[in-house]
């Protein structure tokens, strides 16, 4: 009777061990995460600053190979773009200083150094823009996502009000009022969405990165220039062929380029 | 009277005429009087009067191959009269240079002998033996015979040119229409000194040269001298493979071709060209060459403008710009049109004769083409310009070129093209202004920069930001999508919940209504007269609890558990109502459960009256 009574205790027991077990593996299995997260943050933190050290050094070609370490390794934020941007603008890469200016911006849209040195980079590389149409110009206050943010609520609260209004008794104006501003606002921001991923500055935006770039009529270096763009020039790529790349270019015109003369803006 | 005068006279004139017609005479000429060793000349005999007339068979002299090639007749009526001539055709090729003699000679005709005038013919030396230029006769072969029957000619309409001056040119190939011939290698304008641009086909024709048929395919190049001096352009070579009949062996015993004109064994005297499958022909290479042509080319004068790119030809130019309102900083895209006949190749974007206050971009050119080898059409450049500063008018551009037949260069300006410039300082006149400085964009720029653009980068930003940012889409990312179930679990939660309030409504619904429905019904039976006492108070008492069970509304009170207390208090009635409505419970009571009743078997009609005023009343 004894042993009976023991071993339902042992099992509880056991039990709880088993339990008590997990949680500290959990627990474990968390801190070792948190653990090594936050040293990879430490060690990106300190490579950063490593190569802000050697911009300043005047070492460019460290800095720019440090930023670009970060880059690989995802840890990519707007100002480090910003920071590469200026690395490369130090080192007379002009193409590729516009290049990562974008990509700050493309990261974070009101970046005011990323803006401002952007603009002096153009200059002085005399780079070519595209000019984006009217829609795309009044539709770029906000940003992709903060349009995809802003259609998500729509649709949502939207979406509430229909079914209260299915299975209310009577009909509120209030929620019919509510349900046609959130689905015009639901519309106006997929129409934003649309527009600026496809548009000049969308998904398909590319910098010119080569030095003496032109723009060809077909697929072979011999083939009639159809413009000449100078490095940090936008293009957007419309389709790549083996190692040509077709583009809209500035002007509104479209040619062929090498496709390792052009890098898109996202990664 | 006078109409027999009319006709005499007529009659007379007439047979004079006739008279005339019957006297023959001839008279001979050459085609021309000067000519070169293997340059054949034609000369024709033309007896007029009676069509018997036997024309000389050979001619020989010294130095000269004259044999005939044909003849041909015409007829005339002139004032009623009507004669009729036949001129006989003989091709003269000169074997020798020298002057020749072609002396009377004598035709029979109309039964006279007439003899025709005495002619001269100077022939010159041949600066260059062509390949037209005939081979001894003895050691031609069938090659060379071949040969015979193309040629190719080089024809440069100029004689001088300056530097880098197109010149167009002109080929053209003859062949013998039965050679078949195939291009192995196509004509090449050989020489050095010049570039020429590809040859394009033209033409073909088919031309009688010297009495033969040519098929004669043109083709057109343009070339262009790189340095002054004397050069010889050509010879134009090019090899093609013919059919040619095989040789038979001597001794010839064909009859003569009509092609053989100068009985040089004719190739084509072979029964392979009238019966093919008697023999069989081969496949032969010639090459074919032409003459050379001298080109004297100048060089161009000196103080050629700036604007100067080496434009040789005739051009004229148009400008215009796109858009012509635009902010500071902002493109404008000027579209020049050089329209003319020269070399394009050197025809460069017009340049801009004064840059201040401008970014001017690498200009882009597409270029069109009006004839075959590219030296007439209309080359558009699009330069991109944008002003850094307040303008009122596109810079004026400049383009020019060297006009070789006024012997001067020649500089195109175009006109002012007004346009609206928003934004920007205003235009200073200063030397100092001319400094570029950077544009100011309609880009959205930071405050702290947006005032004074600065001449230098910013600098370094030292905190890292917020990290592993992605350049997707927010709504490509799974966190998005797996942010979703949080307002979708919310929704489904809202469902269930007012799906299952409809389903609680329906039941009390239903209830409400079968209560409403059994009131009804004791209603209709309690007006009816038959009924029992016990029946009637019973009925009477159920339709009481029923009414105060419908009035309960959200209390959901079962109409069993209605007593007259609370019946009374649902319809709060007064007290005398209340008494009542105690007394139809108690009687209804007592006729339920005393089994019989000690009062009248039959209900009053004051009773039932009573009774029913009370139901009805309660509400």
């Amino acid at each position: 009777m004894n042993s009976l009574a023991v071993i339902p205790s042992e099992a509880k027991r056991s039990r709880g061990c088993n339990s008590a077990d997990g949680v500290r593996t959990l627990a474990l299995v968390f801190c070792l995460a948190f653990g090594i997260v936050s040293s990879a943050i430490a060690q990106a933190d300190a490579e950063f600053a490593k190569a802000n050290q050697q911009f300043a050094q005047g070492d460019f070609k460290d800095a720019i190979a440090g930023y670009e370490g970060l880059v690989r390794t995802g840890q990519a934020s707007a100002n480090t773009f910003y920071d590469l941007g200026n690395a490369y603008f130090r080192a007379g890469d002009f193409g590729r200083a516009i290049l990562n200016y974008q990509r700050a911006l493309a990261l974070e849209q009101h970046h005011p150094e990323a803006t401002a040195n952007l603009q002096l980079a153009r200059d002085e590389a005399r780079a070519l823009e595209i000019q984006p149409g009217r829609a795309e110009r009044y539709l770029h206050f906000a940003s992709v996502n903060q349009y995809g943010i802003t259609a998500t609520v729509a649709f949502w609260i939207a979406v509430f009000c229909l079914t209260a209004l299915i299975f209310a008794r009577r009909r509120s104006a209030m929620l019919i009022f509510v349900s046609v501003c959130c689905l015009l606002a639901l519309a106006i921001s997929v129409f934003a969405i649309y527009t600026l991923d496809r548009g000049t500055k969308g998904q398909a935006l590319a910098i010119v990165t080569g030095k003496d770039v032109q723009a060809r009529l077909a697929t072979a270096d011999t083939a009639k220039s159809v413009l000449a763009l100078p490095p940090g020039s936008e293009i957007k790529i419309l389709s790549t062929r083996g190692d040509w790349t077709y583009a809209a270019l500035p002007n509104d015109l479209r040619g062929w380029i090498p496709a390792k003369d052009a890098e898109r803006v996202r990664l | 009277m006078r109409c027999r005068i009319l006709l005499a006279v007529f009659a007379v004139v007439a047979s004079a005429q006739f008279a005339r017609a019957d006297s023959p005479s001839v008279t001979a000429a050459l085609s021309n009087s000067e000519t070169m060793v293997g340059q054949t000349v034609d000369l024709q005999i033309k007896v007029t009067g009676p069509g018997d007339a036997q024309p000389p068979e050979e001619i020989s002299i010294n130095g000269l191959e004259i044999h005939a090639t044909g003849q041909s007749r015409q007829f005339e009526m002139r004032n009623f009269a009507t004669s009729s001539s036949v001129t006989y055709t003989y091709t003269v090729l000169p074997l020798r240079a020298g002057r020749f003699t072609i002396p009377p000679q004598t035709v029979h005709a109309g039964g006279r002998v007439l003899r025709t005038p005495e002619l001269v013919l100077n022939v010159a030396d041949s600066p260059s033996q062509p390949t037209t230029t005939r081979p001894s006769r003895g050691a031609q072969s069938q090659a060379a015979a071949a040969r015979d029957l193309v040629f190719a000619e080089l024809i440069v309409p100029k004689k001088t040119a300056y530097v880098g001056e197109i010149v167009p040119v002109q080929i053209r190939m003859g062949f013998d229409p039965r050679l078949r011939p195939s291009l192995i290698e196509p004509p090449e304008i050989t020489g050095q000194g010049f570039t020429s641009q590809k040859l394009q086909q033209s033409g073909q024709t088919s031309e009688t040269v010297n009495g033969r048929p040519y098929e004669v395919v043109t083709y057109k190049s343009a070339i262009a001298a790189a340095r002054a001096g004397k050069f010889e352009i050509g010879p134009v070579k090019a090899k093609a493979q013919v059919i040619v009949p095989r040789r038979r062996p001597p001794p010839r015993t064909r009859s003569r071709s009509p092609f053989d004109l100068f009985d040089l064994d004719d190739p084509f005297s072979d029964p392979f060209f009238s019966n093919p499958f008697a023999q069989i022909g081969e496949r032969r290479d010639v090459e074919i060459r032409s003459e050379q042509v001298q080109l004297d080319v100048k060089p161009l004068p000196p103080n050629a403008p700036p604007s100067f790119s080496g434009a040789i030809g005739n051009f004229a130019m148009a400008t215009d710009a796109k858009p012509k309102s635009v902010q500071a900083g902002d493109p404008i895209t000027v579209t020049t049109s050089i329209t003319g006949r020269g070399n394009f190749d050197r025809v460069n974007a017009p340049v801009v004769e004064d840059e201040r206050g401008w970014h001017k971009y690498p200009p882009s050119s597409k270029f069109k083409q009006d004839d075959e080898v590219g030296i007439s059409g209309t080359k558009t450049f699009e330069t991109v310009l944008s002003p850094n500063e307040k303008k009122q008018a596109l810079p004026v551009l400049a383009f020019s070129y060297f006009d070789p037949a006024k012997e001067q260069y020649v500089t195109l300006r175009s006109e002012p093209i007004a346009i609206t410039v928003q934004g920007g300082a205003a235009a200073s006149q200063n030397v100092a202004a001319s400094q570029p400085t950077p544009a100011a964009t309609g880009r959205p720029a930071p405050a702290a920069v947006a005032a004074s653009k600065p001449q230098d980068i910013l600098y370094q930003l030292t905190d890292r930001g917020r990290t592993t940012e992605s350049f997707a889409p927010i709504y490509v990312r799974p966190v998005f999508w797996v942010a979703q179930s949080i307002p979708l679990l919310g929704l489904l939660s809202f469902l269930i919940w007012k799906i299952r309030r409809t389903k609680i409504n329906n039941r009390e619904a239903r209830r409400i209504a079968a209560l409403q429905h059994e009131a009804a019904e004791l209603m209709h039976k309690l007006r009816r007269k038959g009924a029992t006492p016990q029946e009637y108070y019973a009925e009477a008492s159920r339709v009481v609890q029923v009414k105060a069970a419908l009035a309960s509304g959200s209390r959901e009170v079962q109409p069993n558990m209605v007593d007259a207390e609370t019946a009374a208090d649902t319809f709060k009635l007064d007290d005398s109502s209340r008494d009542q409505l105690r007394r139809l419970f108690e009687q209804s009571d007592e006729w339920q459960y005393s089994g019989a009743h000690n009062g009248p078997g039959r209900i009053s009609p004051e009773n039932r009256r009573e009774v029913l005023e009370l139901i009805e009343n309660l509400r």
